[in-house]
């Protein structure tokens, strides 16, 4: 009888709790005090010592915040708050952790890449048209630029294009379309495929090409290096986005007479126009920015090359990483410079694969 | 008399009746293996001057740590396959618990607006050239990096991890893990994120119905109903640091012997890196096939993470669904 009493009692004396209430003003009052004491203590070792800011941060003001988001959990919610406190603060943590980098990657190209695009004079147009003849490093900012590496650049990215997206497109529909009996056997090579190194697919080109004596180091070189690293990604988009398109409209194609290339050919890639397109620069922003495997195949040039098929030629990662190697300050901000269009580029490719993307979705909602 | 059954025409599989049709067949099919003749390519190619190295060399080519290129010549990976380990180690400690924080807050924290700049950032940050991360963290991230390795040292000195008695902290193993770290957080991410957003919204319904915390619904539903998925993810962002190149080179000092856990000491290898640091001033064939055999050992490395990677990732993917 008496553990009946008892639980009775325990029942009376427990709360009823109340979720749809409004926020009370204590919770609210908690989290703030708990945000603000430790930032005020963080504040004030910033302001009377030289600590470095990140160990700071890391150090003293993480596990602060820990204990201050523990005790106001423990006080509003009980014992069981305390690990979502946790929680919230290291998830938050990490994302301004992310964001610090972010910026900081950013921030610091711009702040050091104007240096080099941006004179007294103004705009240097020079920096983006000339090329590297007659500079050397000690050379001032004005004359000479990264002409030749963008135009090489685009030279190698555009071989590299019109090799892999022809084969990443078939890839992806033989998987959607034809259907064979080695789907599963291909969708797995595609993957192992994309998780091949850069600097294999270097190394593959130069010992098979190279060094037998086949071609030269060249923009072509350079354009099949890139094509083995480009392939995965288009095919793998390239088959989500034929995934998307109906079968109505194949069957519909089939039952008014046409023949099945005609069906993929007349039909299911021009539906799928816009994802192939997001397909293909999605996967030159994969390979832009790959400097290793030019490194091996397409080594450097300071001339304006426009045969892609004997001789070596430059291109934006490669200009970055023999500036960077260079112990003069010029050098290094024509490093950053380049650095910054590298990047600009990457940017403008990734904002339209966005834009096509999100306008797909769009458009089938 | 009875009306004949319409047969069924099976309109998925591959017509053969048109000449036109089997010639486009054909030429999707062998198209679509370029896959496999490029992965067979290079293990062969590459494979070649692996055997070769390992006849010349025998298997000293894997467990010493000797470059001598000379008369007679000495080469051993051992000190550069380590330090891949090594680094891509220090890496995923950094990266696994940030990843799976952030992924956390995207999915289940974040107001959705914000949660939709994160993914745009986190896959924006997989997009940039790793020159351009190498480029940052050779001016930017190691001079503070330096600083915060010698506090390290200062105060944590006493265990084995964190002594240096050179007094250099520049190119270290700690800083390349962390080059290494940045560049998987994205991809570990992106894997999980997706992963999280699509458990069942029943189950974290019931849960919460329940009266779980957000911590015991991470714990009890999310995270064993990902488990598969993040795992994968994580291997996919271990291919990627173990092949990394570019980045390592600005950051880290390559040196051949084996540096086993001083993390803070200057000096570690990479097998990705030594490649393109000795391309430049390599001696001759011989040199140069050596480098081509540490490719293949890199490149046979990253292939099994990667296929044991897809192979989960593929599983739950297909159990979810």
């Amino acid at each position: 009888m008496t553990t009946v009493l008892d639980r009775e009692s325990l029942v009376q004396d427990q709360q009823p709790q109340r979720p749809w209430r409004k926020r009370p003003v204590q919770l609210d009052a908690s989290i703030a005090i708990a945000t603000l004491v430790p930032a005020a203590i963080v504040a004030g070792i910033f302001a009377t010592t030289d600590i470095p800011g990140a160990v700071v941060l890391l150090v003293v003001y993480l596990p602060l915040q820990l204990v201050a988001a523990a005790i106001a959990a423990l006080v509003t919610r009980g014992r069981r708050g305390v690990a979502d406190s946790f929680l919230i603060v290291s998830a938050i943590g990490a994302t301004i952790f992310s964001f610090i980098i972010l910026i900081s990657l950013i921030g610091s190209l711009i702040v050091r890449g104007i240096e080099a695009l941006w004179g007294p004079e103004g705009f240097r147009s020079s920096f983006l048209f000339q090329n590297n003849v007659y500079i050397n490093p000690s050379t001032p900012l004005e004359y000479g630029g990264l002409g030749h590496a963008i135009l090489g650049t685009l030279i190698i990215v555009g071989i590299s294009t019109l090799i892999a997206v022809p084969i990443g497109i078939a890839t992806a529909v033989y998987i959607t379309e034809v259907r064979g009996r080695a789907v599963p056997y291909v969708r797995f090579f595609v993957q192992s495929m994309s998780g091949i190194p850069s600097i294999v697919a270097g190394l593959f080109i130069l010992t098979v090409l190279i060094v037998s004596g086949a071609i030269g180091q060249s923009a072509f070189a350079g354009g099949l290096a890139y094509a083995i690293l480009m392939l995965p990604t288009v095919a793998r988009t390239a088959e989500e986005v034929l995934r998307l398109i109906p079968d109505d409209l194949r069957t519909g194609a089939l039952a008014l007479g046409s023949t099945r290339a005609r069906v993929v050919l007349r039909v299911v890639l021009p539906a799928a126009k816009t994802g192939i397109v997001t397909a293909i620069i999605l996967g030159i922003a994969r390979v832009i920015g790959e400097t290793a495997p030019l490194l091996l195949t397409s080594l450097k040039s300071d001339q304006t090359v426009l045969n892609p098929f004997n001789s070596p030629i430059a291109a934006l990662p490669t200009y970055i990483f023999d500036n960077v190697a260079l112990p003069y300050p010029g050098a290094v901000a024509r490093a950053w410079g380049a650095a910054l269009v590298l990047m600009l580029l990457v940017l403008i490719l990734f904002t339209i694969a966005r834009i096509i993307g999100r306008d797909r979705v769009g458009r089938r909602s | 008399m009875s009306l004949a059954e319409p047969k069924q025409r099976d309109l998925h599989s591959a017509a053969t009746s048109h000449r036109g049709d089997r010639i486009f067949n054909r030429t999707v099919t062998a198209l679509a293996f370029t896959a496999l003749v490029v992965l067979a390519g290079i293990a062969i190619f590459l494979g070649y001057s692996a055997v070769d190295a390992l006849r010349t060399q025998g298997l000293d080519f894997l467990f010493t740590t000797e470059w001598t290129i000379g008369e007679d010549p000495k080469a051993g990976i051992a000190g550069m396959l380590y330090g891949s380990v090594l680094l891509a180690l220090i890496g995923l400690v950094i990266a696994i618990p940030a990843s799976l924080l952030l992924s956390t807050f995207i999915v289940f924290m974040a107001p959705k607006r914000l949660a939709n700049l994160m993914t745009n950032v986190v896959d924006l940050m997989a997009a940039i050239p790793s020159i351009i991360i190498g480029l940052w963290a050779f001016y930017i991230l190691t001079p503070p990096a330096e600083e915060w390795q010698s506090l390290l040292n200062q105060y944590l000195g006493w265990i084995p991890l964190f002594q240096n008695s050179s007094g250099n902290f520049n190119g270290t193993p700690f800083i390349a893990g962390l080059v290494l770290a940045i560049m998987m957080i994205p991809i570990i991410t992106s894997v999980s994120r997706e992963v999280l957003g699509r458990t069942p919204p029943d189950l974290i319904n019931a849960a919460e119905a329940l009266g779980c915390s957000r911590w015991t619904m991470l714990r009890m539903v999310a995270f064993p109903y990902g488990r598969g998925g993040i795992v994968g993810g994580i291997m996919l962002g271990l291919g990627r640091a173990l092949g990394e190149t570019i980045a390592i080179f600005f950051v880290l000092k390559l040196v051949f012997e084996i540096n086993w856990y001083h993390i803070i000491e200057s000096g570690g290898g990479s097998v990705a890196t030594l490649i393109v640091a000795s391309f430049g001033e390599v001696s001759g064939p011989y040199e140069l096939n050596l480098l081509l055999a540490a490719g293949f050992f890199l490149f046979l490395g990253t292939l099994i993470v990667n296929m044991i990677a897809n192979l989960i990732v593929n599983r739950s993917g297909k159990m979810q669904r």
